[in-house]
């Protein structure tokens, strides 16, 4: 009984300390990530930050589809466009709150989302792709005709949430808050949802699905549902996005490079982690901005782009992360499936359970 | 609305249909070998019609002898394509994952297209330019009926490639059934990697047709990438004669929208189709069993 207990615990142990090491970088990178803006030498520095925030609230909202589906959308922008253009009209049109606007938008758009979704996700893979980005191009098409409501190529603009006394540096620390706090909503909600039944199904559908629809899984309705989600995340960062840079063009609205930089984003760090989305937000966000500074005249960032995509599809298309850890699982003893019981012990197990039984 | 306008955008409508069906053909081939949504080919489609510009004002020749390089030029990258880049894919994942492989390559397409021509619109000025027939009070373009014709041919010699050579057989028997076309000592990686090059020599032809009276720059395949992949959709993933039936009705019914609604309210047709195929027969109209599981 004693070395059952001794073994029982060698192999808790180790997990409640990567636990707890877990929790401390967690909470040292949340510190860090929340000293960004008085750690920032000037407002630009402060301003790409935000930018990137807001890629890692669009990453994370994006990979409730892409990480627990395995169903990948390039038009991801339609949703975030629809919130951004939906929260400047209902400000500007109907007089409401903007924070109530901006959340009344994405409920808007979550609804939208239910008919696209039951189109798009009756078939598997490719077709949805193809909707996807269909619904970018539709949506660009009307942006840019339809300019009596949407202002046409001229596009909107939102007037600002904060009085004029907030000036821009400040207007930029908050909005950096508050996209933090929405990546953290959306994080929250995507780690419940990947512990539920709800996403035990929808991996097994990522997985193989055939074999979760034959074995029960209502497959159409879980998937609607988590595309709903997803679209109502996507629409309430690009509604904030609207509030935060004060004027809507269709063109970097609706586009479809907007909508492959966060599946850049969420397959370089890893679709099947919770952090991977926020990991490839940062790096992706980084060059891309980066880019944009260097060659900004030319078309060289899509170049860069576009190699960057096809590298990380070709060698890591699982992510870094687990690219990572498994560069350094190398170095670490292999897995085996030897059993670190005795033939005594077992006995011992199969005793206890046959007496239990009887 | 009068009798030779709607004439002329009936004629016009199918002069249009024929090259989306040679375009569409070649984005089925692609799927039927490989299972893969090649979201590249409208910018190869875009690249061939830049390299005919290019050869045209290099050399002063016409265009369409720019196809005597590009058509083997663009097979032999399709081939490559196919046999260095697709085919190292993981199986369990390939349709996602080509989807973002050949986004990737689209992209590459564009920012170097825009690097070396840049954005500037471009156009090939010819002496049969602004040549054009009448028709019963239809003005129809010479160029527009010679891109028609170019496409037609393509089309036909693709439809007697595949049903009347060894080649073709072997071709379709691989998109049939990959397994089976092995047993019968069928190579179907060559077969695979020929079929894709095939494709992307449509892009070839379709690309120097449309740069013979059309405007291009470097982001114009979002235009054309929606509408074809609405096609292919809607003929049903996989069936060349579905492909080339919806490119016909769907340009048609584009060409004559034009008249009531403007150029772009017109384009929107392609994306309503698509929604309503996928919502009331999502397998499209000519697709069997292999389009229900895409």
């Amino acid at each position: 009984m004693l070395s059952a207990s001794k073994h029982e615990e060698s192999r808790t142990h180790p997990g409640r300390s990567v636990l707890v090491m877990k929790l401390v970088a967690a909470a040292v990178a949340l510190g860090l990530v929340l000293a960004f803006p008085a750690l920032a030498p000037d407002p630009f520095i402060l301003s790409v930050g935000v930018v990137i925030a807001s890629y890692a609230a669009l990453a994370v909202a994006w990979n409730f589809v892409g990480g627990l589906t395995g169903y990948i959308s390039l038009g991801h922008a339609a949703y975030s466009g629809l919130g951004g253009y939906g929260t400047a009209l209902l400000i500007t049109e109907a007089g409401v709150n903007p924070w109530v606007s901006m959340v009344v938008a994405a409920v808007l758009v979550g609804l939208a989302a239910v008919p696209i979704g039951i189109a798009s996700l009756r078939v598997r893979g490719a077709s949805f792709v193809i909707v996807s980005i269909a619904l970018v191009l539709i949506l660009l098409l009307v942006a840019q005709s339809w300019a009596d409501v949407t202002g046409g190529s001229n596009g909107l603009r939102v007037p600002r949430p904060f009085g004029t006394d907030v000036l821009r540096p400040e207007q930029h620390e908050r909005f950096f808050y508050l996209f933090v706090a929405l990546t953290l909503v959306a994080l929250v909600l995507w780690w419940v949802i990947d512990r539920s039944r709800l996403g035990t199904g929808l991996k097994a559908i990522r997985e193989d699905e055939d074999k979760a629809q034959a074995l029960g899984v209502p497959t159409f309705a879980y998937k609607l549902v988590v595309f709903v989600v997803s679209a109502f995340m996507t629409a309430m960062a690009g509604g904030m996005y609207a509030l935060w840079f004060g004027s809507l063009d269709p063109i970097f609205q609706f586009s479809i490079l907007t909508g492959s930089y966060l599946v850049l984003m969420s397959l370089l760090g890893g679709v099947r982690s919770l952090l991977g989305p926020v990991v490839g937000a940062v790096i992706v966000g980084y060059a891309v901005e980066f880019f944009k500074n260097q060659y900004g005249d030319t078309q060289l960032h899509l170049v860069a782009l576009g190699l960057l995509l096809a590298l990380v599809v070709l060698f890591m298309p699982d992510g870094v992360i687990p690219w990572l850890t498994a560069q350094f699982d190398r170095f670490r003893p292999g897995d085996t499936s030897i059993r670190e019981v005795d033939a005594a012990q077992l006995a011992e197990e199969r005793k206890a359970l046959e007496e239990a039984k009887s | 609305m009068s009798g030779p306008l709607l004439l002329q955008s009936l004629i016009l409508g199918l002069l249009l249909g024929g090259l989306y069906a040679l375009l569409a053909a070649g984005l089925t081939l692609y799927f039927g070998v490989m299972r893969v949504v090649m979201i590249a080919h409208s910018a190869f489609l875009i690249l061939a019609a830049y390299l005919a510009w290019f050869f045209t004002t290099q050399t002063g020749l016409d265009p369409l002898l720019s196809l005597i390089i590009t058509v083997p030029l663009f097979f032999a990258a399709g081939y490559g394509m196919q046999r260095a880049l697709l085919s190292r894919l993981r199986p369990a994942t390939l349709t996602m994952m080509s989807v973002l492989l050949t986004f990737a390559i689209a992209l590459i397409i564009e920012g170097g297209l825009g690097y070396l021509f840049s954005g500037t619109q471009r156009r090939i000025q010819l002496g049969y330019s602004s040549a054009s027939l009448e028709l019963w009070g239809a003005r129809i373009a010479v160029v527009k009926l010679v891109a028609f014709g170019l496409a037609a041919i393509s089309l036909l010699a693709l439809y007697l490639l595949l049903k009347k050579t060894r080649f073709g057989q072997a071709l379709r028997a691989t998109i049939q059934h990959r397994e089976a076309a092995q047993l019968l000592g069928i190579d179907t990686d060559r077969i695979a990697g020929f079929g894709f090059g095939l494709g992307l020599a449509t892009a070839a032809v379709g690309g120097t047709a449309l740069a013979l009276d059309a405007t291009i720059y470097p982001s114009l395949h979002w235009h054309w990438i929606g509408p074809l992949m609405a096609i292919i959709v809607i003929g049903g993933l996989g069936s060349i004669p579905g492909a080339a039936v919806a490119a016909m009705v769907l340009g048609v019914t584009q060409s004559l929208l034009q008249i009531p609604m403007g150029t772009t309210w017109a384009q929107t047709v392609f994306y309503l189709a698509l929604f309503a195929t996928l919502m009331f027969r999502p397998q499209g109209f000519f697709g069997g069993r292999l389009a229900q599981r895409f």
